[in-house]
């Protein structure tokens, strides 16, 4: 990107800091309104200026434009909506809206994995902590309003700003299988003798990851059974029968008794 | 200047009549599913609603009142629901009252496109998938949109406002993400025997060669994805979900009318989607017979008289599946909810794993597609399992193990 653009993409992430900052919840004098016509602004003038500088790959698909709007206006409402439930549906839509951006740069796998693992899992797991800790008609208004949102808006920003200023430089990123197949043959990695042209993208990630990186795999791999293993060492108590109440009954005559609960 | 016919425009065409037959199948599985519980109950089932149009009242009257064995039953249902008052209580949240059976459905309704629904088609010289799409993901993409099944009822029992409800949606959650595990192990046996993950390929390598269909590979992977099937779909008996006796309702409690027949609609969709992958994983998707080679069956008969025989196969399996899930419906009570999670976490997962070990070991040593390895493997997986279950001696539920022991009354005459 040209010298005057990142600037005009430093003024866009301002904009959408300061729209983000109205729009975030407050128990009282909440300019949301007002900070989601900002946000909306500042997001179109994003997408308008990558159609202007990046043409291709994905210049005139609507698609692209469509999903990475709503995949940004999603996850500004992830983060300024006062109810955490809707909060995790919008985070669903995020990724939804990720895993077709995906889609179209044919990572259909990563795509998918992405909901499974994120939508699928992680943020069902979300959604049940969410509707157990927070019924509707609780007394608090913990929930309602932001914590620091100043400081945690300036961070954010300053760190996207200077990753989406420094990564609008690196334009000739592969962008299909066949290309990344073309950098694993280059940095000669062992591969089978089927012909790259008809790899599918399962078979080119596969591949790639157990022959480039199987350590990480493997590191990963324990590190989630590390933490499984303590999260069901950390949950596990055996309370013994006397601290539950008084000591059941003695049996009937027929056998035992089961109180109703 | 006809249209120019494309995989595109045959998929197009192959998406709505497909939908429109699972729409169908919905309709009549809801009928079938009455009068299976009117047999295992020994009563008749629906058998008044005659079809419309009164064909019933035309014939002569010595025959009597026929009423085509309740066959318009459907039609009535559907129009009652249409008829109905739409309740939306005060007390729900709006928004997410609203989308939840919409989310329910449109997952349950867009998961059949990866299907092979009948092998491959020529028409004109041109050679057509009979599938709507055919990505390089086939099999991920149904557990993904399966995975995404579950919020319309988690949603929908939150926003009821309502503890029965939460509860429902609560359950639901619980269950869905331990059955996706099993299920996913159980899926990943087919997997390595096949080495693919295209819908498509899968079906091609079962009936190549000796025509051996997955299922005699893996039995013990079919029963487990059978069995994490029903739990996927919330039937009974893991309908925990929507449990009568404790949760009136479940999560569809505050639902009424269209909303309700929506929920209602995307379980029996969902069933639908589950049979086929299930009859295409492991039975052989459009193949009649196993072991054999039928003239009209074969991958290179591409006929649309072939092409039709193929797409039946592959719908009377689903529709054998379909029964199944009924009769077990009204034959099999439901469990409680911490024995469903022992079902999972104590049985399932440590078998699916046995199994993949199998399936593991079998590529390893290259005999992966070899009768002789994986079906002794899978019997030892089994043995293995029930020896093991033999000597466990878990109490039944934690208020069980506070019980004292079982005392025996000699005067009430129980012998030791």
């Amino acid at each position: 990107m040209t010298g005057g653009l990142v600037y005009l993409l430093y003024v866009l992430f301002a904009v959408g800091g300061i729209a983000l900052y109205l729009a975030m919840p407050r128990t009282q004098g909440a300019h949301a309104k007002a900070g989601l016509v900002i946000g909306g602004g500042a997001v179109a003038g994003l997408l308008a200026l990558c159609a202007q500088v990046y043409m291709a790959p994905h210049g005139s698909n609507i698609f692209y434009y469509i999903f990475a709007g709503v995949a940004l206006l999603a996850a500004g409402r992830v983060v300024t909506h006062p109810n955490p439930t809707y909060s995790a549906v919008y985070f669903a839509l995020v990724v939804l809206s990720v895993a077709v951006l995906l889609v179209m740069q044919r990572a259909e796998f990563l795509a998918v994995a992405l909901v499974i693992i994120y939508a699928g899992a992680i943020l069902v797991t979300y959604a049940f902590v969410i509707m157990l800790a927070q019924q509707s008609g609780g007394g608090s208004s913990a929930d309602q309003r932001a914590r620091e949102p100043m400081l945690a808006i300036i961070a954010s920003f300053v760190v996207m700003g200077t990753i989406a200023g420094r990564v609008s430089d690196l334009r000739e990123l592969p962008n299909s299988p066949v290309e990344v197949q073309a950098t694993a043959d280059v940095m000669d990695v062992p591969l089978a003798d089927t012909p790259v042209k008809d790899a599918g993208n399962t078979l080119s990630v596969g591949r790639t990851m157990f022959n480039q990186y199987v350590v990480v795999v493997q590191l990963a791999g324990l590190l989630l059974l590390v933490a499984m293993v303590g999260a069901i060492a950390v949950s596990r108590k055996r309370i013994p029968a006397d601290e539950h109440g008084p000591p059941p009954p003695p049996p009937g005559e027929i056998g035992r008794t089961v109180p109703p609960f | 200047m006809l249209l120019a016919f494309t995989q595109l425009g045959f998929s197009s065409i192959l998406a709505l009549v497909i939908l429109g037959i699972i729409l169908g199948m919905v309709a009549y599985s809801i009928y079938f599913e009455r009068k299976i519980a009117g047999w295992v109950q020994d009563r008749y089932g629906p058998n008044r609603v005659g079809l419309p149009t009164l064909v019933g009242d035309l014939l002569p009257e010595k025959y009597g009142k026929f009423h085509f064995w309740g066959l318009g039953q459907p039609i009535a249902d559907g129009l009652k629901f249409f008829l109905k008052e739409d309740i939306i209580p005060s007390h729900v949240d709006k928004p997410l009252f609203l989308i939840a059976p919409c989310v329910s459905l449109i997952v349950a309704l867009i998961g059949f496109v990866v299907i092979p629904w009948g092998g491959q088609v020529a028409i004109f010289g041109q050679v057509f998938n009979v599938q709507v799409a055919n990505p390089d993901i086939g099999l991920l993409y149904i557990l993904g949109v399966g995975s995404m099944g579950v919020y319309g009822v988690v949603l929908g029992g939150w926003a009821s406002n309502n503890k029965y409800s939460v509860y429902g949606a609560v359950r639901a959650t619980a269950q869905m993400l331990s059955y996706e595990i099993p299920m996913g192990v159980a899926i990943m046996c087919v997997v390595l025997t096949c080495g693919q993950v295209r819908l498509e390929e899968i079906m091609a390598s079962q009936v190549a060669g000796w025509n051996v269909w997955n299922l005699f590979y893996h039995p013990v992977a079919f029963i487990i994805l059978w069995i994490t099937m029903f739990a996927e779909t919330n039937r009974t008996p893991f309908d925990l979900a929507e449990c009568e006796q404790e949760l009136v309702g479940g999560f569809h409690t505050e639902y009424s009318a269209m909303k309700f027949a929506m929920f209602f609609l995307a379980e029996y969709a969902h069933m639908i989607t589950g049979c086929a992958f299930l009859a295409v994983l492991f039975c052989g998707g459009w193949d009649p017979i196993p072991f054999v080679r039928i003239p009209l069956f074969r991958p290179e008969d591409t006929g649309i008289i072939a092409m039709l025989a193929k797409m039946a196969v592959l719908f009377g399996k689903v529709a054998f599946f379909m029964f199944m899930y009924m009769w077990v419906r009204w034959t099999v009570p439901r469990f409680r909810f911490d024995q469903l999670m022992r079902v999972a976490w104590k049985g399932l997962i440590p078998a699916s794993l046995g199994v993949l070990a199998v399936a593991i070991a079998g590529l390893y040593l290259g005999l992966h597609r070899t009768l002789w390895f994986t079906l002794p493997g899978n019997v030892a997986v089994v043995l293995v399992s029930l020896w093991v279950m033999s000597r466990a001696k878990d109490p039944v539920s934690g208020r069980e193990a506070n019980l004292p022991p079982l005392t025996r009354s000699p005067e009430l005459g129980v012998q030791a």
